[in-house]
């Protein structure tokens, strides 16, 4: 059973930095970015191709796919929002040219094997591959018949370390209060003299580079790279996080993602597969009907 | 005045039938072929989860028909072969599976990939009476009830894939003549129903085997991180973990179970038989044996030629899902040479098509290869292991008896 908290724990912290890069946008701009899982993919496969295909170590690797993942973030701002902002239109204009632009980063990355346009950044097309071994040392523990992973504590404390700055930007230091401000009143929050625009950009930037850093973690852990993994592991869960954890709250997401975690892996071990997702599912209407507001979502006007 | 017109249409119909059957009896020879084209149409899973698989099917395929039309066609005859994506989806199948079919000139069609688009493609062909050859489709009632509520077969379902039903009871006969295990753990993912049928399979056949089956751990085939039923089963201390799903499950279900100290062995089905799985297990999956339908260095010609050809013209191996396309198109070409087509009539040649595959009997990169009485594969069971490279080496060849 302790094996099984300690697995709970690690794909929670997992949920947890995928989800507040998600909760950090709609907090910010009110709009759901559902590109936000095609990232999560991208930061995995971009980090894949410079270590497998180009021959870089996992570090530089890592840094250069977040940096891209921060800048497709922009694209996401620049290409899919900003135009549809500057016409007025409803928040669900916006939800549905983020899918959009997700059935675009997932296509190009399927299409891809060698011999294609694309085969600089991918060449397994639909399959799934693993870092090549060795890539990251990983030393594995055995303590009292528990398995701890060297990566998975790694990513647990990476995790933990950068929701923790994450929190104290926000709260503590000028760009938090103006992000802050932007998200209470946009109006306001332009008289006062806040560029919006550039608000949004970094929004995008930082809650995108953040996808991608989770979308590579989860590559490593999990030996488990392919055009799929964001939409079909962690993007629906990744909406149950943030619903659960309150809309836009960071705090929220976080533990959000820690409960979502535990929820799953004790409906599996008591109750199997069939009900895992069930009962993930029927925690988060509880929590609707209940505390529509989401276990931490305060007020509409102190989210964040 | 109306009664006359149509006595005579009648009468013109009946000549015309009457010449058309004379015509094509008087043409045996090969010359009716001459400068024609043989339609087929593939459904296959280029994209989604079964994108492991349908790409490999696609270039065994392509391979194939460039290889005959190169040669000199089917008695002067071109194949031509149009292939679609299903995405993996079982809708999305039997539409593309309709488009194909509404287009009125295929003889016939192959694919598809998955058998839980299978379960909607099939019968829509046997409906259509178009002959359709699964090449990767490796569930239970595919043939020959192709899951019909009926009890007569599917006269124009035939398979060119080995089944699980075939392949996963060889595996675990040749596994446990060598090291006669006791315990085993199932894990399953059900929510899918090449993986479910699989995890019948073991649950049915371990027991003729005198292996007690300690618990099944079932997953979801969209599961994240394995670990939670990895340890679910580890815990267990099994000799054996049985692993019945697709795509990159296995390899992942493998490097979770060895980093967790599992020690024993990993028996399975088609879902190991692709290097792409072995490449993505590495270590983890050394020694993992499965039943396969094909394996890369076996000697004989009709193997060795097809190895070589593929390398040539992909640099890369082929797999047991390209083997089988390849084959499947040898299949239909064999049975076209001698189906006496007309080119004229399509639903008749379709027929005649089908009468034809019934009788196949030709050298395959499987093996030597016909298909039963009820349009299923009767070929060798070539029991292999993963290498922790990413290729196979053979444990054993069962022979069908």
């Amino acid at each position: 059973m302790t094996q099984q908290v300690l697995n709970a724990i690690f794909i929670g912290s997992i949920y947890a930095l995928f989800a507040v890069g998600y909760t950090l946008v709609f907090g910010v701009l009110d709009v759901l970015n559902l590109a936000h899982s095609a990232v999560f993919m991208l930061g995995a496969v971009v980090t894949y191709s410079l270590v497998a295909l180009h021959g870089m170590p996992f570090l530089p690797a890592a840094v250069i796919a977040i940096l891209v993942c921060g800048l497709l973030g922009l694209l996401i701002e620049f290409v899919a929002l900003r135009p549809l902002r500057r016409r007025n239109a409803p928040p669900i204009s916006a939800l549905i040219s983020t899918i959009g632009l997700a059935l675009i980063f997932v296509a190009i990355v399927e299409q891809a094997t060698s011999g294609s346009l694309f085969s600089w950044l991918w060449q397994d097309g639909a399959n799934s591959v693993r870092f090549p071994t060795g890539t990251v040392p990983n030393p594995t523990y055995h303590v009292g018949g528990l398995t701890i992973e060297g990566t998975k504590l790694g990513i647990l404390i990476i995790s933990v370390v950068l929701m923790l700055v994450l929190g104290y930007v926000m709260r503590f230091t000028q760009v938090g209060r103006a992000l802050r401000a932007v998200a209470e009143n946009r109006r306001a929050a332009t008289l006062l003299g806040i560029n919006v625009d550039r608000i949004f950009a970094s929004t995008l930037f930082v809650s995108s580079a953040l996808g991608g850093l989770a979308g590579l973690l989860f590559g490593l852990a999990l030996s488990d790279i392919s055009p799929y993994i964001g939409r079909d592991q962690v993007e629906l869960k990744g909406l149950a996080v943030i619903v659960l954890g309150g809309m836009g709250s960071i705090p929220g997401a976080v533990l959000g993602g820690y409960l979502l975690g535990l929820i799953e892996v004790f409906a599996f071990v008591r109750f199997g597969s069939n009900v895992e997702a069930g009962v993930a599912f029927a925690a988060l209407f509880l929590v609707l009907v209940l505390r529509p507001q989401g276990l931490f979502g305060a007020r509409l006007r102190e989210r964040l | 005045m109306r009664t006359v017109a149509r006595g005579f249409a009648i009468a013109l119909a009946v000549a015309l039938a009457a010449c058309g059957g004379a015509g094509s009896t008087g043409t045996t020879s090969s010359n009716s072929y001459q400068g024609k084209t043989i339609q087929l149409g593939a459904i296959l899973s280029i994209t989604g989860a079964g994108g492991v698989y349908g790409p490999s099917s696609q270039k065994g395929m392509d391979l194939a028909v460039e290889k005959i039309n190169g040669s000199g066609g089917v008695n002067g005859a071109k194949i031509s072969l149009d292939t679609k994506d299903d995405a993996s989806d079982k809708a999305q199948s039997a539409q593309v599976a309709q488009t194909l079919i509404q287009q009125g000139q295929l003889l016939a069609l192959l694919g598809p990939t998955l058998s839980n688009s299978a379960v909607a493609v099939h019968p829509l062909a046997e409906s259509f009476k178009i002959p359709i050859l699964a090449v990767s489709t490796t569930g239970i009632h595919i043939v020959p009830d192709c899951n019909f509520p009926k009890t007569d077969p599917c006269k124009y379902v035939f398979r060119d894939s080995l089944g699980e039903e075939s392949a996963i009871p060889t595996n675990i006969k040749v596994y446990s003549d060598a090291k006669h295990p006791k315990t085993g753990v199932l894990m399953v993912a059900n929510d899918d129903k090449f993986s479910s049928d699989g995890g019948k399979i073991v649950q049915n056949t371990v027991g003729s085997y005198g292996i007690q089956l300690l618990d099944t751990v079932q997953f979801s085939k969209t599961t994240a991180d394995f670990a939670t039923p990895v340890t679910k089963a580890v815990q267990k201390k099994p000799d054996v973990i049985f692993i019945t799903s697709l795509g990159g499950i296995p390899a992942k279900i493998m490097i979770e179970a060895r980093k967790q100290g599992f020690t024993g062995q990993f028996l399975g089905g088609n879902g190991f038989n692709t290097a792409v799985v072995s490449k993505q297990a590495g270590d983890a999956g050394k020694g993992a044996e499965s039943g396969s339908a094909w394996y890369i260095n076996n000697t004989f010609a009709s193997n060795a030629g097809f190895v070589q050809a593929y390398r040539a013209k992909y640099s890369a191996d082929p797999d047991q899902f390209a083997a089988q396309g390849y084959a499947a198109i040898l299949v239909l070409a064999d049975a076209a040479k001698r189906a006496n087509l007309t080119f004229s009539d399509t639903a008749g040649d379709r027929t005649k098509l089908r009468d034809a595959m019934e009788s196949v009997n030709i050298d395959t990169p499987l093996g030597r290869f016909q298909f039963t009485s009820n349009h299923d594969v009767k070929q060798t069971i070539w029991v292999i292991q993963m290498d922790g490279n990413g290729g196979f080496t053979l444990v054993k060849s069962v022979t069908p008896s």
